[in-house]
């Protein structure tokens, strides 16, 4: 709703409020879905989660105005992995009281499929999932922005905050901590 | 043995990716409205939504003394461990508006919802090493909602909730350590922040009410 020049001086004052929320509806919730995937593979359980995106949007409420450039995705994934990162320890040993992505995962399975063959991706899938969890938190994180919400390698840098050097840097060493568990199974190319 | 996929399609098909869920895309868009409300002025401002549980608690009957058991995930929240402690009176306070703003969330102010100061005393001997004062100070205007433990500032602090004319002042209490902010006032982003010490202990009230109210309340509470 836009209003222009003419309107009366009431209704002026009433609407010229209303685009910062709107705005803010706009830019970061349809990204509400990003934040909460970054933060379940940082805190790995759903109660963390979701409390680390409740403080995320709180403090995107607070500082809105700081936000300059167009991506607001980036722009909050930033925000949610700070809280991950400072409310709550993402760096605990697995097995403790972390529970694994495992355990929360759906199971991806076409049933049209062939019983032997839907149980060998499933297999897969359980194989891919938990070697992901058991990369380092910073790693894990890299991976998860760029090939599973299909970040480019500004974004990840950005959301991470460190330079694209890096970024690249850390793709690759979990991309060869990946290829060590699972090259039986998943094609690496010749990157590795 | 298939084909192998590829890492890319490998992932995409093992890792589950998340929706926020409708009661959280609503409370978000509440939050988001405070954008707009801020700005007006604030006598005229309606209720905002994460204060209403707040505010409907304050009608409450003082008498009841009701106790709930507070839902479990969400008091949970508080005892991680939260960001490390900075000595700086400016990190402190921010902290402490930090802490006093997640408490508004749903679910998130109370651990034990009792009017009652025999109930929220005792309640917790054995969670902290402290004893806080626990004062119902209905009769001055600020009836007590009930306490939680929180973690602030590198403390772990008793928190007790009142009530103020639909405000909540969180009062934060812990055992004073050296090179603490000195007792006195604060502001930071619109909240007042009212800082003392007694008998050992740090005390912070913060509220979005104003700072004369926490001086009231102060008064009230050391001398009840």
């Amino acid at each position: 709703m836009r209003l222009v020049g003419h309107a009366g001086k009431a209704l002026k004052v009433e609407h010229a409020e209303r685009p910062v929320a709107q705005r803010f509806e706009g830019a970061v919730l349809p990204h509400l879905s990003a934040g909460l995937t970054l933060a379940m593979y940082l805190t790995g359980n759903k109660a963390d989660a979701e409390d680390a995106v409740q403080e995320a949007v709180l403090r995107a409420v607070r500082y809105f105005s700081t936000l300059r450039d167009d991506d607001a995705r980036a722009w909050f994934l930033t925000i949610v992995r700070r809280v991950c990162f400072t409310a709550y320890r993402t760096d605990r040993p697995q097995g403790t009281d972390m529970i694994s992505i495992d355990a929360v995962g759906p199971q991806l399975v076409d049933n049209r499929e062939q019983p032997d063959l839907a149980a060998e991706r499933l297999h897969l899938q359980q194989r891919v999932r938990a070697a992901v969890d058991q990369l380092p938190p910073l790693l894990r994180e890299a991976i998860v922005l760029r090939e599973l919400q299909s970040c480019s390698y500004a974004e990840v840098a950005a959301v991470t905050e460190v330079p694209i050097g890096t970024v690249m840097s850390r793709l690759s060493r979990a991309r060869a901590r990946l290829a060590d568990l699972l090259h039986d199974v998943v094609d690496f190319g010749d990157a590795i | 043995m298939s084909e192998r996929p590829d890492l890319g399609t490998a992932l995409r098909e093992a890792l589950p990716v998340y929706d926020a869920s409708p009661s959280l895309q609503a409370w978000a868009r509440e939050e988001a409205r405070k954008l707009d409300q801020e700005s007006l002025p604030e006598r005229g401002a309606p209720v905002r939504p994460l204060r209403s549980r707040v505010w409907r608690l304050s009608q409450w009957p003082i008498a009841a003394g009701l106790v709930i058991a507070a839902a479990a995930g969400w008091g949970a929240g508080f005892l991680r461990p939260a960001s490390r402690a900075t000595s700086s009176a400016n990190a402190t306070t921010t902290q402490l508006v930090d802490a006093h703003v997640r408490s508004l969330l749903p679910g998130h102010l109370l651990d034990v919802e009792s009017s009652d100061r025999h109930t929220v005393k005792p309640w917790f001997a054995g969670k902290t090493d402290i004893a806080p004062v626990v004062v119902d100070l209905s009769d001055k205007g600020f009836p007590l909602l009930g306490g939680r433990l929180d973690y602030v500032a590198g403390h772990t602090a008793a928190a007790l909730a009142y009530g103020r004319r639909g405000h909540t002042i969180n009062v934060f209490i812990w055992r004073t350590v050296p090179g603490e902010p000195s007792d006195g006032s604060f502001a930071v982003r619109g909240y007042s922040l009212l800082h003392w010490s007694n008998d050992g202990l740090s005390l912070w009230a913060v509220s979005d009410a104003a700072l004369s109210e926490l001086e009231a309340f102060r008064d009230a509470y050391v001398h009840p």
